[in-house]
């Protein structure tokens, strides 16, 4: 029961309240640059959607398993190269590189995915399929994971279950903030924006109104906490 | 001691990682394998493969696919040129057609003088304007004489002289950017097949008797052309000429087809002649004059 509660808040949280986009500011790339049709932006959000979630699982089974202090596979093996001893062995040096291989080999599967099912999408996406790969609101995702794994005691360390829920929830949020942006976008089309502000300037004008309008989910989530609890 | 191990597992979980992510891609590639022409392959192996973009199309891999599903000409890739052209066609099985170069051609032969029913224009001085009122002259279908065109070649090779747009074949590269901003759509992107092509100069769709009205070189329609040779045609009242079948061989043919034309609104243009420049080659032809400095003054539209 604990456990669903908690799961309810991360997603809450992670798709609401803390919307990568709209409130940490990460992925603003793929939100400015696809949201010009509803249907791209809702491919773009499924096949972020997809990433963060292949990336997340992956990040959460190596952070947890390998690569923070004291990590159950690392230990073992460095307990069978070096009986009694009581070094924790680390090997968070290699956090960065393992969250960008897995990041990079999602998104290679994704294209695959996509090119072969889905071939206007594929045309439609263009150069930013691939740059999902550099996608921030992805990394963002990992280091989250991170952090609830490695930077907090043991016993509240993150288990599978709320991994999965973050980035998946991450990821429709993303999908949620950028379908919003192309709808808002494909209204201004018709509209009369002033000469100055037509292009990026409307864009982010609308974005950071996006932004404030999220502002509003702020502090839901003690809200919900006390009613959980 | 404690070191090296733990460079063992670095390299090992990255080995293991690597490993994973090898199998699965690998797994994927082949499950989600794309059936491609192999055509493609062969012809995305001739290109130059520099991606310029300069075909069209975002890479030389979408040009390529484009190539072999027909969409498209073998002849889009300037950077490969001729070479690369034949090796496309190779590939394909298909003749590598002698590639016309696309020029643009003003059909409208009317200088100041040659057009009546003129009446001042106060207005800003672009054909767009000019074409919105009526009566500035009294052809509803030709040149307005104000530039437009030549203000959109990038190339300086269309210049209007004495009323009449008239393009410098010598520097024309075909971009085609008159014949899209001309709001009279008299400038038609042709492909010419020989240095010197016969044209007709106008647009004029009325009968005879209004084109004599309003212009002193207009087709009235009066089909003499069409009897001296079958490349004329005749539709709405204007002598045509199909650039498609259009055959250089027959040039004195159709020379001896503008000379019957009574109005003399079938002209010859294109390149000069090696007779056109001897005549010229001993005189001193003036450079035009260009400003070495640019205000904004110089492309305001508005006259104050």
């Amino acid at each position: 029961m604990e456990l669903l509660g908690e799961v309810i808040l991360i997603a809450i949280s992670a798709a609401l309240i803390n919307n990568f986009v709209l409130h940490y500011f990460v992925g603003i790339c793929p939100f400015l640059g696809v949201s010009r049709r509803v249907d791209m932006a809702f491919g773009m959000g499924f096949a972020v959607t997809f990433v963060i979630s292949v990336a997340g699982l992956l990040s959460w089974t190596f952070t947890t398993y390998i690569l923070r202090p004291g990590a159950p596979l690392t230990t073992w093996v460095y307990r069978l190269a070096v009986p009694d001893t009581e070094v924790v062995p680390d090997l968070s040096i290699l956090n960065y590189i393992v969250f960008i291989f897995v990041i990079a080999s999602a998104v290679q599967l994704v294209e695959m995915y996509v090119r072969k099912f889905f071939p206007k999408l594929y045309k439609s996406f263009g150069v930013f399929l691939p740059l999902i790969t550099t996608n921030c609101a992805i990394l963002f995702a990992c280091l989250e994971i991170l952090r609830n794994v490695s930077g907090v005691p043991r016993a509240e360390a993150w288990g599978v279950v709320e991994a999965l829920t973050l980035s998946v929830f991450a990821g429709l949020g993303f999908m949620l903030a950028i379908v919003i942006m192309a709808g808002i976008r494909e209204e201004l089309d018709s509209c009369d924006v002033p000469a100055p502000l037509r292009g990026a300037g409307i864009t982010l004008i609308v974005a950071g109104l996006l932004a404030l309008a999220f502002a509003g989910f702020t502090r839901v989530d003690q809200g919900l906490a006390n009613l959980i609890r | 001691m404690g070191w090296i191990i733990i460079i063992f597992l670095a390299a090992g979980t990255m080995l293991l990682l690597a490993m994973l992510m090898t199998y699965v891609l690998g797994k994927a590639s082949i499950a989600w394998h794309v059936e491609e022409d192999p055509r493609v392959e062969q012809v995305l192996e001739a290109l130059p493969g520099v991606n310029c973009g300069g075909c069209g199309y975002a890479n030389c891999h979408e040009y390529a696919e484009a190539v072999v599903s027909g969409e498209v000409d073998i002849d889009r890739c300037s950077v490969g040129g001729v070479s690369c052209m034949t090796a496309l066609a190779n590939i394909l099985g298909i003749e590598a057609q002698a590639n016309w170069p696309s020029r643009p051609i003003v059909h409208c032969g009317a200088k100041a003088d040659d057009r009546l029913k003129k009446n001042p224009y106060g207005g800003e001085p672009t054909c767009g304007t000019a074409n919105l009122v009526s009566g500035v002259q009294g052809c509803a279908y030709g040149c307005l004489g104000l530039g437009d065109c030549e203000r959109a070649c990038p190339f300086d090779a269309i210049h209007v002289i004495d009323g009449l747009a008239v393009v410098d074949y010598v520097k024309c590269t075909g971009c085609g950017k008159c014949a899209q901003v001309c709001p009279r759509n008299i400038i038609s992107m042709v492909p010419f097949k020989a240095d010197r092509v016969i044209a007709v100069g106008c647009s004029n769709l009325d009968p005879g008797k209004h084109v004599r009205a309003v212009c002193k070189v207009g087709c009235i329609g009066c089909g003499l052309c069409r009897k001296a040779s079958d490349l004329f045609g005749l539709e709405d009242n204007l002598a045509r000429l199909d650039y498609e079948q259009y055959d250089p061989q027959r040039h004195d043919e159709l020379l001896a087809a503008a000379e019957k034309c009574p109005m003399k609104t079938i002209v010859e243009i294109g390149k000069p002649t090696d007779a056109d420049l001897a005549a010229t080659a001993d005189k001193e032809l003036a450079q035009p004059a260009t400003a070495d400095f640019e205000t904004t003054a110089d492309k305001a539209p508005y006259r104050g």
